[in-house]
């Protein structure tokens, strides 16, 4: 899977977050921060996670999340690690 | 401590009304004898494994909201909501279950109403008071069931359920909207629970603790509440929906579980009065008491009687008309009718019962049939005890035991108190009256600005 088609199936996730403003979501790069850049609220990460690991079909380690950065590389990353593992 | 002279009025009210459109459309049905009662299709579809069928309920689409269901636990479960009418921000709707979303609009009504400034909605001196019955709710049986019988992880059922569904939620989602500075706390005392939060904010103001506050019972529509009591055999049934809240009423045979929110805003009345507030009532008394008779269900006489001892101990004045509890069961509306004559005599004042017309709001109902009697002050006009047809010519069976020490008539002998439709009348005083599971009785009373 290529890394810009996570990118994008991350943005499709937080479009539906009603929290984040849709106008930020225009050019979202893997050094977009969900936190600042987005204004995410810290609350909502655990929801986009979740919603993550349901639409790339992967589960992640609790302490990978734990460990998570806030930037769009930091779940790309995951992802692409949870997928290796399966 | 009660700082003598110190008064508080109610300047502000707002709230969600079953079938209504707003508190205009509320106070227009009420006072025309209409009935808020439907049957309820969320409760028919379950076939007869529910016994009730009516409901004064509130859909999302009736309050301008629209769910956004979750991808991750279950089809039917609201995410969060959209608001149609753009009235309360994305943010604080992620935080928020109906009940708690009913009573930010219901805060934003009152406010606006009241006509406080930003400065003094965000003091130091404004608290928020507000509760609910919490009978049950879709978030924690949702979240409860992807773990529990699912086997899901944690993380899947979100992470708003507990704010969305903590104790005082509807006080926490108002004081993050409004930005108050002041307390922010929740009463529970079951049925009694929106005159409590009431109680309690003028006590508050009374105490000199705040100025101003935001308070009242919110109860969020909910098969989860609503079977818990149907289970109970508690709730009417087999009567026409429009029919089914009968207090006094001979044929009673339960009460109609409903939902919705009452919000009132209190001031200490010299400040409402010198920014020139329109003060829709002046607070007298509150009392609350318990029954002290170990029972968690019954009504007691003796402690109905204890409360309104204390409700008139401050001036002894009578009211015009008493808004009383009636909630349409057998035990409930006939030991509240006796005590009330007991303590009032036979004439001299009008009973009004509420619930007739939209049924039993749970956790609201103190709060929403307080904003019927401050509607009685505004229009002058008492709302009537619905469907009260037949009142027992036969004396009840606890009046002819021989522990009995209340009035021995039936009820059919005071006919005269019990209007079946809505009439003008002068009235300067009202009081309030709600009673809740564990014995516990509140009565406040409110007189119009003299």
């Amino acid at each position: 899977m290529e890394r810009q088609e996570i990118i994008d199936g991350l943005v499709e996730i937080l479009k539906t977050v009603r929290t984040i403003n849709p106008e930020k979501l225009v050019g979202v790069t893997e050094e977009t921060d969900f936190i600042t850049d987005l204004n995410a609220p810290s609350t909502e990460m655990i929801n986009i996670i979740a919603k993550t690991e349901q639409k790339f079909g992967v589960e992640f380690e609790d302490d990978d999340i734990d460990d998570l950065g806030s930037k769009v590389k930091n779940v790309v990353d995951l992802i692409l690690k949870a997928k290796q593992k399966a | 401590m009660q700082i003598t002279g110190r008064k508080v009025a109610v300047v502000g009210m707002g709230g969600a009304f079953p079938n209504c459109s707003d508190l205009a459309d509320f106070s227009e049905k009420l006072f025309s004898n209409q009935s808020l009662i439907r049957t309820w299709d969320k409760a028919t579809e379950h076939g007869g494994k529910v016994r009730s069928s009516v409901s004064g309920f509130i859909t999302d689409g009736e309050m301008g909201l629209e769910p956004v269901y979750s991808t991750l636990v279950s089809n039917n479960f609201p995410e969060t909501y959209i608001d149609k009418y753009d009235r309360i921000p994305a943010g604080n709707l992620a935080t928020a279950d109906v009940g708690s979303i009913w009573a930010m609009l219901g805060a934003q009504d009152a406010i606006k109403m009241a006509g406080w400034m930003t400065s003094e909605t965000q003091s130091e001196k404004t608290g928020v008071v507000i509760g609910s019955g919490t009978g049950g709710n879709l978030i924690l049986r949702t979240a409860w069931h992807s773990f529990f019988e699912l086997g899901k992880k944690t993380r899947l059922s979100g992470s708003h359920t507990v704010d969305r569904t903590m104790t005082y939620r509807e006080a926490a989602n108002v004081s993050c909207l409004i930005k108050n500075q002041g307390v922010c706390e929740a009463i529970g005392s079951a049925c009694a629970t929106g005159l409590g939060n009431i109680g309690y904010a003028y006590r508050l103001i009374k105490f000199g603790v705040q100025d101003r506050v935001i308070a009242g019972g919110v109860e969020g529509t909910s098969l989860e509440t609503f079977i818990g009591f149907d289970g109970m055999q508690v709730l009417s049934r087999g009567f026409a929906p429009e029919e089914s809240s009968r207090p006094f009423d001979v044929n009673r045979n339960g009460f109609v579980c409903s939902f919705g929110g009452g919000i009132v805003a209190l001031e200490e009345y010299e400040l409402a009065k010198a920014r020139g507030a329109n003060i829709i009532g002046v607070i007298d008394e509150y009392f609350n008491n318990s029954d002290g008779d170990g029972d968690m269900f019954y009504p007691s006489f003796e402690g109905q009687k204890r409360m309104w001892k204390g409700l008139l101990s401050n001036d002894g004045i009578k009211p015009d008309v008493v808004k009383v509890h009636g909630t349409s069961t057998p035990v409930g509306d006939s030991i509240e009718l006796l005590s009330v004559v007991d303590v009032l005599g036979e004439e001299g004042y009008h009973i009004s019962a509420p619930k007739s017309q939209f049924g039993h709001m749970l956790g609201a109902a103190g709060s929403v049939e307080f904003i019927t009697a401050l509607l009685m002050l505004k229009e002058q006009k008492v709302l009537p005890c619905l469907n009260s047809t037949t009142l027992n010519p036969e004396p009840e069976a606890f009046q002819k035991s021989e522990k009995w020490a209340g009035p021995v008539k039936p009820l059919a002998a005071y006919r005269n108190l019990i209007p079946q439709q809505s009439f003008a009348k002068q009235i300067n005083r009202i009081a309030c009256l709600n009673y809740g599971f564990g014995g516990t009785n509140s009565a406040i009373s409110i007189s119009k600005d003299q």
